[in-house]
């Protein structure tokens, strides 16, 4: 029951703040509170969790078309619980940020979020394709017209672009799903798996795009500069995650020899990303513009270490997924608070909006210097572990890492500097504030998880993969092919340990 | 106990650090100070406790660790959050919260009347507390995050004034800089967790003479802790960021670009010296860098106006006396001149702060002279500091250098070549120091210098800034007994069990010889400064524009990498991004209008459009299935 109630009391939430008569400045704070206690629901859920066990949890399955053997079928793992707690996170911070600066027809916006949250929730928590399908579609919907009907400027193109893009890939996906689903089950934790290159990349092709990875990127740079602010925040946050969550939990599990025989060509894209994204990054010109590159550098990065595909790069893996949910989705709102004052995010009109702002500095800075993983950050521990893992994969995947690495502190305090530091940019009224507490109640949240989590990185590396057992994970230093995901969920480890070996 | 007080030591600066950016605007500026320079002293005591408590043990069993928790948890690697206080980390401990404690006091005096004075403090308690978190680590990680977070700190502090855009463009240098070597140090851990499976400085070292049966695997490693090393000590050729960090404030330059920081790099060669012996070309190399930055930064240190970057250059010269001690493993020798170096470059820095702040911010020596009617202590101070710079009898610097000279004269043909090098260097530093000095202080004040002091009040500061400045001299002027060659040597035989002496001992009449000879060819440089600097009617000799040029490696490095880097970048953008990704995406989006146009005009209403539709469609998926089954 718990994970339907998960799943559900955002969906009710949506419903209620779209029929409920309330007054219209309530809307928001209705919304915000649904979103808060979807929060603390995780939270008693993660207290609850056993990290010990590898099975699933929370489990809970209904027959739907028996005929097919498509069932409701949603339970939790390890890493995706992580996963869920970074969506109720980064939703509550984004609606927050909303309530705060105001939205237009705020029923209908806060309804989509609150839905957004529910489908984005469904997706991590799915253990049937047919549901996968469902969840991951009607996540895209809400997207569709947050973008096309709150977004800047050039909103229709980013929409258009964006839809193009996500609809060909998950139709790509529908496809493979039935095609796959009617031979080898619908049902994840049973479903056998299969040798077929082309239903992999079937898979592959939606998840990379969604991520994105190079160089299925053409839709991000548009769509991170015409979202809202706290909808960019969600996008590079949460919805991107959702890719690599696809990556880990059926391309990997599902197709063990693809993924294998596949994996050099995965690993380059990233690479190339990586590197691509970063220099990117060092030249756009505006904030969302170094925001979304880096984005893509970081989505590449994370790629390399699922396609590592070894104990280290994978726990890696999830833990930089959180860190990089939490700091993209703060790099956004704060890209946000500045545009909100100067109306502007060229970073040539910008600058020296450090004096007499001490708090926006202050955000700026940490969370600037977070993103680049400075050494002590959660940001470094994730990056470290993930070309750790690469590196034992082979050296050669380490070194765009560590090229990555010099990169990202070239772009990032290039942005920092740019809004901060020199003389004052024209844009800049005299009288703009500083950041408000409202504002700092947001992002400041965001910013006391990523210390929480540099503090202590091990919370999530060490509770991502329970499954594991220490003779494994000397051997996966030998890498035996796809073993990883494979082990770690229960029902396919019989099944492919044989065909591995 | 001894874990306790160096979890204290290593905490309270972080305290103070909390206390200031959490109470914002409610302290006042001065409470700030005060609240900085207190949790370093609370440090510093942690640091004399532990110290003393290791003293009470046996020379064999000084290593003390403690263990927080785990900071990176997975089966296959477990990195925990542990302190390793023993001697060397001691000596480092006491250096880095003794000096800290002294400068940040004085900050209380030099950035009195300074806009934002509470970040200032922030920043420089967290500065210092990333450097002790860096000499105490226990293992390679942890010393990696202290090694980067003293980058960060460094970063902030260069670029304090931030509406200066050459502070800011200083401070992005020198971050990208450490981050080459930052990512250098990476590369190691990777290999050395590869081959022994452990980051723990214990067990990696006891790993050391396997991991030597591999030559490729140690060089590298050793390669790459070197290149982490130089990047943050500045030594040639990445050392280009050094000088530009003067922008930051003068009590920022006396501490972590002269006292500490940039001394990290020797730190991490002793620290590690098990993995350098195995990867013996390697560890040449560190004496080699050593050699040619000190005769490379020397020279250039001879043609500098600046006051301070005379200072920055003359340290970086410094820290290549340090790498060549390191590189031909007389570690303690290059401890102990990190040691009294700490002493004499932060009086040295502090000194010259107290000019530039009776200047009223002048930092042109030429704009400057005849300044020890006005400032006679500040004199006293800088003549104890250039005196030991020179390696002038009694004073810190001549024995701590007479300590690497010896050694070097004693090795091999190599280290010969070595020595050689030293003792010219001895001769530039005799000679660039007293320049200093002399220019400065003697001769006819000059204009500017004249008007600058009517204008400023021209006083040698407030309290605050005038006693660190004394206790810095007296420690400058006794801090070298604590090794005197063929007396006693106390902090060898402390450091002893840590870093041995991998070289041959010299013996001790060889060495007071060796210290006559260096002490003839300092005095011969301080005569020639005096000949030509003393008075400023003489005209300068000319200066070699490469000199000048400082050698011409940031115009390469603009050239050969940052150049090409942005071209790069806008290249990638203009030629690709644009034209390929961003356009095919445009392409799909007109290509969905055009499409849904398209499927508008099928929706006529037709009944039999329809049945065709649903008969392709059908046979299609049949198709599928029969293709895929």
């Amino acid at each position: 029951m718990y994970t339907t109630t998960l799943i559900c009391l955002p969906l009710f939430g949506a419903l209620a703040v779209l029929l409920l008569p309330a007054p219209k400045k309530w809307v928001g704070s209705l919304a915000l509170f649904f979103s808060l206690a979807e929060l603390a629901l995780w939270i008693s859920g993660l207290t609850r969790f056993d990290f010990g066990s590898a099975s699933i949890q929370f489990e809970q399955r209904h027959s739907w078309i028996s005929d097919l053997g498509i069932s409701y079928h949603v339970g939790l793992f390890s890493f995706s619980i992580w996963l869920v707690g970074l969506t109720a996170v980064v939703m509550t911070a984004a609606i927050a940020y909303a309530l705060w600066s105001g939205r237009e027809r705020a029923n209908a916006y806060y309804a989509l979020m609150l839905f957004l949250t529910a489908a984005i929730v469904c997706v991590f928590t799915a253990q049937d394709l047919i549901l996968f399908y469902v969840a991951y579609e009607a996540m895209m919907i809400p997207l569709y017209v947050l973008i096309g009907v709150w977004g800047g400027a050039g909103r229709l193109r980013a929409t258009f672009k964006f839809v193009a893009y996500t609809l060909a890939g998950s139709l790509l996906m529908f496809a493979t799903i039935i095609i796959y689903g009617l031979s080898h089950g619908f049902d994840l934790t049973t479903a056998t798996t299969s040798g077929n290159v082309w239903l992999f990349l079937g898979f592959a092709a939606a998840f990379t795009v969604k991520a994105p990875l190079f160089p299925l990127h053409g839709w991000l740079a548009d769509a991170y500069r015409e979202s809202p602010a706290e909808v960019s925040a969600v996008l590079s946050g949460v919805v991107s995650k959702v890719a690599v969550f696809g990556f880990l939990r059926i391309a990997l599990t599902q197709f063990p020899h693809p993924t294998h025989d596949l994996r050099t060509l995965f690993l380059a894209l990233s690479a190339i990303g990586l590197v691509y994204g970063s220099l990117l990054a060092f030249r756009a010109p505006d904030i969302r513009g170094v925001v979304a590159y880096s984005s893509l550098a970081q989505m590449s990065l994370i790629g390399l270490g699922v396609f590592s595909q070894n104990e280290l790069a994978l726990s890696g893996s999830v833990l930089q997924m959180v860190n990089h949910g939490l700091i993209s989705a703060a790099l956004f709102l704060l890209a946000g608070v500045i545009e909100l004052r100067t109306s502007t995010g060229a970073l040539k009109r910008l600058g020296g909006m450090a004096r007499g702002r001490p708090i926006l500095a202050s955000l700026i800075v940490s969370i600037g210097v977070i993103s680049l993983a400075v050494p002590g950050s959660n940001a470094f521990a994730g990056e470290l572990m993930i070309l750790a893992g690469a590196f034992q994969r082979g050296w050669g995947w380490a070194v765009p890492g560590l090229v990555g690495m010099v990169l990202a502190a070239m772009y990032m305090l290039r942005l920092i500097s740019a809004v901060l530091h020199r003389e004052v940019g024209e844009a800049v009224p005299k009288k703009a504030p500083d950041v408000r507490p409202a504002e700092l109640g947001v992002i400041g949240a965001l910013l006391l998880a990523m210390l929480a989590l540099s503090v202590w990185p091990a919370a999530i590396s060490k509770h991502s993969f329970a499954c594991l057992d220490k003779t494994q994970a000397v051997s996966t230093n030998n890498s035996t092919p796809a073993q990883f995901g494979l082990a770690c969920v229960p029902g396919q480890s019989s099944a492919t340990t044989g065909r591995a070996q | 106990m001894i874990a306790a007080a160096a979890w204290v030591c290593l905490l309270a600066p972080l305290a103070g650090v909390l206390a200031i950016a959490l109470s914002g605007n409610g302290l006042s500026r001065r409470t700030a100070g005060y609240l900085a320079t207190s949790s370093t002293a609370v440090s510093f005591a942690a640091a004399v406790v532990a110290f003393a408590l290791t003293l009470g043990h046996s020379a064999s069993d000084r290593q003390t660790t403690t263990t927080a928790f785990s900071w990176i948890e997975t089966h296959a690697l477990n990195v925990k959050l542990a302190l390793l206080a023993d001697p060397l980390s001691l000596v480092m401990m006491l250096v880095v919260s003794g000096v800290g404690t002294l400068i940040v006091a004085y900050s209380i005096g030099y950035m009195d009347g300074e806009d934002e004075e509470r970040r200032y403090f922030a920043y420089i308690a967290f500065f210092v507390f990333s450097m002790l978190l860096l000499v105490e680590a226990a293992n390679f990680l942890i010393l990696l995050i202290g090694w980067g977070l003293v980058g960060l700190s460094s970063y902030l502090l260069i670029g304090f004034w931030q509406d200066r855009p050459s502070a800011i463009a200083a401070a992005k240098k020198a971050f990208v800089m450490n981050a080459i070597g930052d990512a250098a140090i990476v590369l190691s851990i990777f290999l050395l967790l590869q081959h022994t499976g452990t980051l723990d400085f214990a067990a990696v070292f006891g790993q050391a003479a396997l991991l030597g049966s591999n030559t490729w695997v140690i060089n590298i490693i050793a390669a790459g802790l070197l290149v982490g090393a130089i990047a943050k000590s500045a030594q040639i050729p990445l050392h280009t960021w050094l000088p530009d960090a003067m922008e930051g404030p003068t009590p920022v330059s006396a501490l972590i670009h002269a006292a500490t920081m940039v001394t990290a790099g020797v730190y991490l060669v002793v620290r590690t010296h098990p993995l350098f012996e195995q990867a013996p070309h390697v560890q040449q190399t560190v004496a080699g860098i050593g050699a040619v930055t000190l005769l490379a930064t020397g020279a250039i240190a001879l043609v500098q106006t600046d006051i301070k970057r005379v200072i920055a250059y003359s340290t970086m010269s410094q820290i290549g006396y340090m790498f060549l001690a390191a590189g031909i493993g007389a570690y303690s020798a290059a401890m102990f001149h990190l040691v009294t170096h700490a002493f004499f470059k932060a009086l040295l820095f502090l000194a010259a702060g107290v000019v530039i702040h009776a200047l009223g911010g002048e930092q042109d020596m030429h704009k400057m002279g005849g300044l020890r009617k006005k400032l006679p202590r500040t004199f006293i101070a800088m003549l104890i500091g250039t005196g030991a710079l020179a390696g002038l009898p009694p004073l810190a610097g001549f024995f701590s250098k007479d300590a690497i000279l010896a050694t070097a004269f004693s090795g091999s043909a190599y280290d010969k070549v070595l020595f050689a090098a030293a003792i010219i260097g001895v001769l530039l530093t005799a000679l660039y120091s007293f320049r200093m000095l002399f220019l400065v202080f003697s001769g006819e004040q000059s204009e500017p210098a004249r008007r600058r002091l009517a204008k400023h009040k021209g006083s040698e500061g407030p309290r605050w800034m005038t006693w660190p400045v004394a206790v810095l001299t007296l420690l400058t002027a006794v801090g070298g007994w604590m090794v005197v060659a063929g007396l006693w040597h106390p902090f060898s035989s402390f450091l002893e069990g840590v870093a041995p002496a991998f070289a041959s001992e010299p013996s001790a009449a060889r060495e007071w010889l060796l210290s006559a000879v260096s002490l003839g060819v300092a005095l011969s440089g301080v005569w020639i400064a005096w000949t030509i600097y003393s008075s400023r009617t003489q005209q300068a000799p000319k200066t070699p524009k490469a000199l000048v040029e400082k050698l011409y490696f940031d115009r390469v490095y603009d050239r050969v990498f940052y150049f090409p880097a942005v071209s790069l970048a806008h290249r990638l953008a203009a030629w690709f991004e644009r034209p390929v990704i961003e356009r095919s995406g445009e392409e799909i989006g007109t290509g969905t209008l055009t499409g849904g146009r398209v499927a508008a005009a099928i929706q006529n209403g037709l009944a039999r459009t329809y049945v065709l539709l649903v008969a392709v469609g059908v046979s299609a998926i049949v198709l599928l299935f029969l293709v895929f089954r």
